[in-house]
């Protein structure tokens, strides 16, 4: 059902093997795996160790997926923004909620692969990027109890003026010695939080008055002071475990300390246009998924003595689903290569964040809508627990909401868009 | 290969930034002048313990004046000269005796030589350098950013093994000044360090 519209894509037979492998992955193990760990009634039971979770993880890691964003010189994929695109997509139609697992995995080590040396680098990075059995297992500490999707706008240099109007955060790292001590609670939606081994951590510096004047480090999670909460019973994603984490007096060293200031005000933004841009792709992904389902069912479903393709009112949902696809596809695949040009590619680490932010909203919000039209075209099915439907219509609400709201993103956007014109 | 800091890496420097269409490009809009300190480290008295680096090293000190370096009399750097060399660092460089130097600097240690620091000074504009020469202690300090670091951090940026982003980032480099500035500019950093300083391999 697939037609790449880029024949430099389409016609190169490395890039379509890559589709077909990954997509194969998707169907096999990825989809059937997300549906267990959906259906679970507790999540509880999403990362006991008997969990197909980490069966997907110690996988998707053999296939060196979470190793996408880590520089090549240090245990990367080596793959480009293309690839990267693919391979992302074809995940995201498996599930945005494993992929979003094996995602904010690679946030702390693809932050210092990109900008850390020495220590950090031999004892984090490198065994990170070699580990196969998932013995590390990165998430990324953003929100708080209260300051939630404000750490995006921080993230946006044009809002920084507005900085001060934003609750100051309560996750603290204070000079210890050589290194940091660490105090204060994230909120309950950290993804990969209930399973991870090491957090991507935002924290606030002295004199904690303000988010802007912060740092970005990375913490192992399994040492005294780490108290993790449980994971969060949700409408969708249910299989990306999300909880919280919060630290009493927990000490890192100072290599670990990645981006600290003048850098964390002026460049933290970057990050959020690769995780944007990965965003963007995978619901992208689900966007398809929802289409494919509703497509399906369409030529199968007979009602008023025919298909219900054959009905015109369905054949323009279709058609409506398929342009959204596609244009999102077009869009996120787009933005991707311009991202990974900046800060991969010629380190120049200035990619525009308008581009970015609008990628993952456009891809977010492609994704309910069709996922919204699909579950309609599925009628009362759609509400069952026995189409796939009901669980992409689900994951893709979430997506709404889990790695800042579409109205914050857009807002972030738009104090960029108004500054530089 | 030239050393670094030589009279030789200065001017292929100079060379490959005049002959760099990228750079030009890349650092179109960059204006604002550097003032570098080097401090010695364990990496420099290895390195300086050679006699082609030694000479090397010299050559880019007798691009200053003899006043400018008779200035290093009383800093860390000077003293290594007088005291633990026995030559002040205003000799000219024909006087110099290499062998015997290298001899001497190989019994130094890290600890002889802390805070021993080297400054130099270039000037970019607009695509261009318009100067790059040592100059004495105190000279340039209102200069429009000022990178320093340790001996070993210098080399792997001029060598192009690191870029200088992570340098910065990670410590090993301080940059002062408008940073903010610099990152509107990285192209124009990247590009130097990328086409002009990894365009001239250093020994």
């Amino acid at each position: 059902m697939y037609f790449e519209i880029d024949p430099k894509i389409g016609e190169d037979k490395g890039l379509s093997l890559l589709r077909e492998e990954t997509h194969r992955f998707a169907e096999e193990v990825i989809r059937p795996a997300a549906r267990e760990l959906d259906r679970m009634s507790n999540p509880e039971q999403v990362i006991a160790k008997a969990s197909p979770y980490w069966d997907v993880l110690k996988q998707m890691k053999k296939l060196g997926y979470h190793r996408i964003f880590i520089d090549q010189d240090y245990g990367g994929l080596g793959v480009n923004a293309t690839e990267a695109h693919i391979i992302l997509e074809e995940l995201g139609w498996g599930s945005v909620g494993l992929t979003t697992a094996i995602g904010v995995d690679q946030i702390a080590p693809a932050v210092a692969s990109l900008f850390a040396m020495g220590d950090v680098i031999e004892k984090i990075v490198k065994p990170w990027a070699e580990d196969t059995e998932a013995k590390y297992h990165g998430c990324w500490g953003v929100t708080e109890p209260d300051c939630g999707s404000d750490y995006i706008l921080v993230c946006e240099e044009s809002f920084l003026p507005h900085v001060k109007e934003l609750h100051p955060g309560e996750v603290r790292a204070d000079k210890d010695g050589d290194g940091w001590v660490i105090n204060g609670p994230k909120s309950s939606w950290i993804s990969s939080a209930p399973t991870a081994t090491h957090v991507g951590l935002h924290v606030t510096l002295p004199p904690h008055d303000s988010l802007a004047n912060g740092a970005f480090c990375i913490v192992p999670l399994e040492q005294e002071g780490v108290a993790k909460g449980k994971p969060v019973d949700k409408l969708g994603l249910r299989d990306d475990p999300q909880g919280d984490i919060s630290f009493d007096n927990v000490h890192i060293p100072d290599d670990y300390m990645l981006i600290r200031p003048p850098f964390y005000e002026l460049r933290i933004g970057q990050i959020i246009c690769v995780t944007s841009c990965f965003m963007g792709t995978i619901f992208t992904g689900l966007a398809r998924a929802a289409f494919e389902e509703a497509l399906e069912y369409s030529k199968n479903r007979v009602q008023g003595g025919k298909p219900l393709c054959e009905h015109q009112l369905v054949k323009q949902k279709l058609y409506k689903m398929f342009e959204k696809v596609e244009s999102s596809r077009c869009y996120t695949r787009k933005i991707m290569e311009h991202v990974w040009e900046r800060i991969y590619t010629e380190r120049t680490f200035d990619a525009s964040s308008r581009h970015a932010l609008s990628a993952q909203i456009y891809g977010k919000r492609s994704a309910f809508e069709v996922a919204y039209e699909a579950l309609q075209i599925f009628g009362g099915y759609g509400l069952t627990k026995d189409f796939l439907v009901e669980k992409l219509f689900r994951d893709a609400r979430a997506g709404l909401i889990e790695d800042g709201t579409t109205e914050v993103l857009g807002l972030a956007a738009a104090y960029n868009i108004v500054q530089e014109g | 290969m030239a050393v670094f800091p030589s009279k030789e890496w200065v001017e292929a420097v100079l060379q490959a930034a005049e002959k760099s269409e990228k750079y030009k490009e890349a650092a179109k809009d960059w204006e604002g002048d550097f003032l570098s300190i080097i401090e010695g480290d364990e990496e420099f008295v290895r390195d300086l313990s050679r006699r082609e680096v030694m000479e090397g090293f010299i050559s880019f000190l007798d691009m200053m004046p003899s006043e400018a370096r008779k200035k290093y009399s009383g800093t860390p750097m000077g003293d290594v000269f007088e005291k633990k060399l026995g030559v002040p660092l205003d000799t000219p460089a024909d006087k110099f005796s290499m062998d015997e130097m290298t001899s001497m600097v190989s019994k130094l240690s890290a600890e002889d030589i802390k805070g021993a620091c080297t400054y130099f000074w270039s000037d970019f504009w607009h695509g261009s350098v318009r100067a790059m020469k040592p100059v004495a202690p105190g000279e340039h300090e209102d200069a429009t950013f000022k990178l320093s670091g340790k001996y070993s951090a210098w080399k792997l940026m001029v060598s192009g093994k690191q870029d200088t982003i992570r340098l910065v980032m990670s410590n090993k480099l301080k940059l002062e000044g408008d940073m903010s500035y610099v990152m509107k500019h990285m192209k124009a950093v990247v590009a130097l360090t990328k086409e002009v300083f990894a365009g001239v391999p250093i020994d």
